[in-house]
């Protein structure tokens, strides 16, 4: 496999959960919500995906666990910013907290601490007859394990219900303009609340993807930031699936491109700034990004009048 | 103009000072309440691993109070935490979201190291002095910069100064394995620092140093800054309605950079304090969740400096409680992580109670001056 090819692999391998975490927080953040929770949940998705698959021993109920716990992180999220309307950057950074504690913990509870870190075997990657033999892009594009290709589906299905279902517009006009949804007879509450459950699964997920996604093991450092790519990468892509497919694509390469110059014997640029390629990234884009489409009731809670 | 000005500072006031009269007593207790929910919750856990949470509570005080060595030890730990609370709460303040004060810590950390190895020895306490100068001239130049885009590109400052803090990490690892690393070259880490780089002591025989001294001190000056200087009032103006406080003539601007700028300092002096005061040298990744400690109690302690110290101090005892315990049972070191994200999700859960209460209160007051009305 040459270098290129070897870039391409690692590209679009980095990018699929940050594509999952990213395409969740546009849901939820086109309903209002920012899901501040998601490191923390991609942390938490990480040990799920670990326990379940190495517990039971199927790489299936791994995903399955890791949806549920992201799903059982996101109820306490949503259930603090969407029913009690706290504080969202308040409530998140909360919850971030508490998970880097309980991954860990609940990591010792169930195997103690072993010498060496416990391993499953990772998901294979899946090669689609043909279309993975065309030379250089095709072990990349269709050499790639299930959660990649579903990641990509579900982009192409997230844009499809966001803009050309009723319930996109619903989604939509909750977070534009959540009284007239409320007018129109729509819980906004709920909508939030099962966007945010929604969202979680999808951070469960993709920090799955890390643990079992290739890697194979469970450390509590598993995820460093890259929930907060994600989150960055929704804001970046202008809370469009497109835009975030770009930009899962470009932070993956970052990514990628860090990973391949680490393995092999370029020496130009010292290690520690290729591992901080991909958070200069951020910062950069964050900065240049200047014209956002931001949804007008991002971040604030929905207050129904009552007589 | 100038009239407009004074008119709209006088509501802002007017509203501050109602704001005030709606606290009274039970609302004041309620952050005791919230911190006794979350340790009720993590008692849960406790419970789950079969362990006897009343022992492991009792042990941890007992452990904490033991002797004055474990006591000063709670305010060793204590000492950077007020530090790194007060970066978060002070941005707070101005509405501002500096979750970055690890990466501000880091670097403080690096500049103390750094000049107080490459200094050497200096007479009376210059070195002291210019490794505390520096760390808080790093942190405060490494934040500043997220209000510098903050105010001019009107970037994300929740996520640049988080983002900040993963290549501060990258930039004291790349210098811990080079220009600071320890003249063995065997781990990543700096030698230890000659005697002149140590704070001294506060109490012989402890580990507690003038750095909690000096901690108190910051948070005496923060307090000062945001309640008793026009810059505080701007800042305060700023965090309570952003756009009032442009329309009153004030920079925001302007206020988003020096707030930085503020918060920096403080946990840059937090790398300077652990730095000359405890370690003597610098580990790679140590004290990895200072800044997230900090946001908690932050939090916790209402972003005001006299109850972000309070909540460090019962930090301090948790984890010098908890250390103990875990040395001496079988529970994971963890706990102590949890028991403190416990507490403060119970925090935003008192945040919920006490909206409701100051609700429910000023209906009453509504009623009683209807029926006078009446």
């Amino acid at each position: 496999m040459n270098i290129i090819t070897g870039l391409l692999v690692a590209t679009i391998r980095m990018s699929t959960p940050l594509m999952l975490g990213a395409l969740g927080e546009v849901f939820v953040e086109r309903t209002g919500v920012m899901n501040i929770a998601i490191e923390g949940i991609f942390l938490m998705g990480a040990w799920g995906g670990f326990v379940g698959a190495y517990l039971t021993g199927k790489l299936w109920m791994g995903l399955l666990f890791a949806m549920i716990v992201g799903i059982l992180c996101g109820a306490v999220y949503g259930y603090f910013t969407v029913k009690l309307k706290q504080h969202q950057i308040v409530t998140g950074v909360a919850i971030n907290i508490l998970t880097v504690g309980l991954g860990l913990f609940l990591y010792q509870i169930l195997f103690g601490i072993p010498l060496l870190p416990l391993t499953v075997e990772p998901l294979k990657d899946i090669a689609i007859p043909f279309l993975s033999d065309i030379p250089i892009i095709g072990s990349a594009l269709f050499n790639q394990n299930i959660l990649t290709y579903l990641a990509v589906v579900l982009i192409a299905l997230g844009y499809w219900v966001l803009f050309k279902t009723p319930l996109g517009l619903i989604i939509r006009s909750t977070g534009e303009n959540p009284e007239a949804v409320d007018v129109a007879g729509i819980n906004v509450e709920r909508i939030r609340f099962l966007a945010v459950l929604g969202s979680s699964a999808l951070d469960g997920l993709a920090g799955a993807f890390y643990s079992i996604g290739f890697l194979g093991l469970y450390t509590n450092n598993i995820i460093g930031g890259r929930g907060w790519i994600a989150f960055a990468i929704c804001f970046l892509g202008n809370w469009d699936p497109l835009g975030i497919l770009i930009g899962s694509l470009i932070f993956g390469f970052a990514e990628g491109l860090s990973v391949t110059l680490l393995t092999s014997n370029f020496k130009l640029i010292p290690n520690e700034f290729l591992i901080a390629l991909p958070y200069i990234l951020t910062i950069v884009a964050t900065i240049a990004r200047r014209k956002f489409n931001v949804p007008a009731f991002l971040g604030k809670p929905y207050i129904k009048e009552r007589g | 103009m100038e009239k407009n000005n004074q008119h709209n500072n006088k509501n802002i006031k007017r509203e501050l000072s109602l704001k005030k009269q709606e606290d009274y007593f039970l609302l004041n207790l309620l952050p005791i309440f919230s911190v006794l929910l979350g340790l009720l919750l993590s008692g849960l856990m406790m419970l789950l691993l079969g362990h006897n949470p009343l022992t492991v509570y009792s042990n941890m005080l007992n452990y904490a109070f033991r002797d004055i060595y474990n006591i000063a030890d709670i305010f060793a730990k204590a000492t950077p935490l007020i530090l790194t609370g007060l970066a978060f709460g002070f941005a707070f303040r101005a509405s501002l979201f500096n979750i970055g004060a690890q990466g501000q810590f880091y670097i403080g950390a690096v500049m103390a190291v750094g000049f107080a190895l490459k200094l050497g020895s200096m007479p009376l306490l210059l070195t002291l002095f210019i490794c505390f100068l520096m760390s808080m001239v790093g942190g405060s130049i490494w934040a500043a910069f997220i209000g510098y885009v903050k105010a001019r590109f009107n970037a994300n400052e929740f996520l640049v100064s988080m983002m900040l803090t993963y290549v501060a990490i990258a930039v004291m690892n790349f210098l811990l394995g080079g220009f600071l690393k320890e003249t063995k070259g065997e781990y990543p880490q700096t030698d230890v620092i000659p005697d002149s780089g140590w704070l001294p002591s506060l109490i012989p025989h402890t580990r507690l140093h003038w750095g909690f001294v000096l901690a108190l001190l910051v948070a005496l000056i923060a307090y000062l800054i945001l309640w008793k200087t026009s810059l505080g009032y701007k800042i305060r103006m700023v965090g309570y309605n952003r756009d009032a406080a442009r329309y009153a003539g004030i920079n925001v601007e302007q206020i988003f950079v020096i707030v930085f700028f503020i918060s920096g300092a403080f946990a840059g002096i937090a790398g300077f304090t652990e730095v000359n005061g405890m370690q003597h040298m610098l580990i790679e990744s140590f004290n990895p969740l200072i800044g997230a400690e900090g946001i908690g109690i932050a939090i916790l302690g209402g972003a005001h400096p006299l109850g972000i110290v309070i909540s460090a101090f019962l930090f301090g005892a948790l984890k010098v409680g908890g250390n103990l315990v875990v040395q001496t049972s079988r529970i994971p070191a963890s706990i102590i992580g949890i028991m403190e994200g416990l507490v403060i999700l119970s925090v935003v859960f008192s945040y919920f109670i006490r909206n409701r209460l100051i609700i429910l209160n000023s209906k009453k007051k509504l009623a009683v001056q209807e029926r006078k009305d009446l």
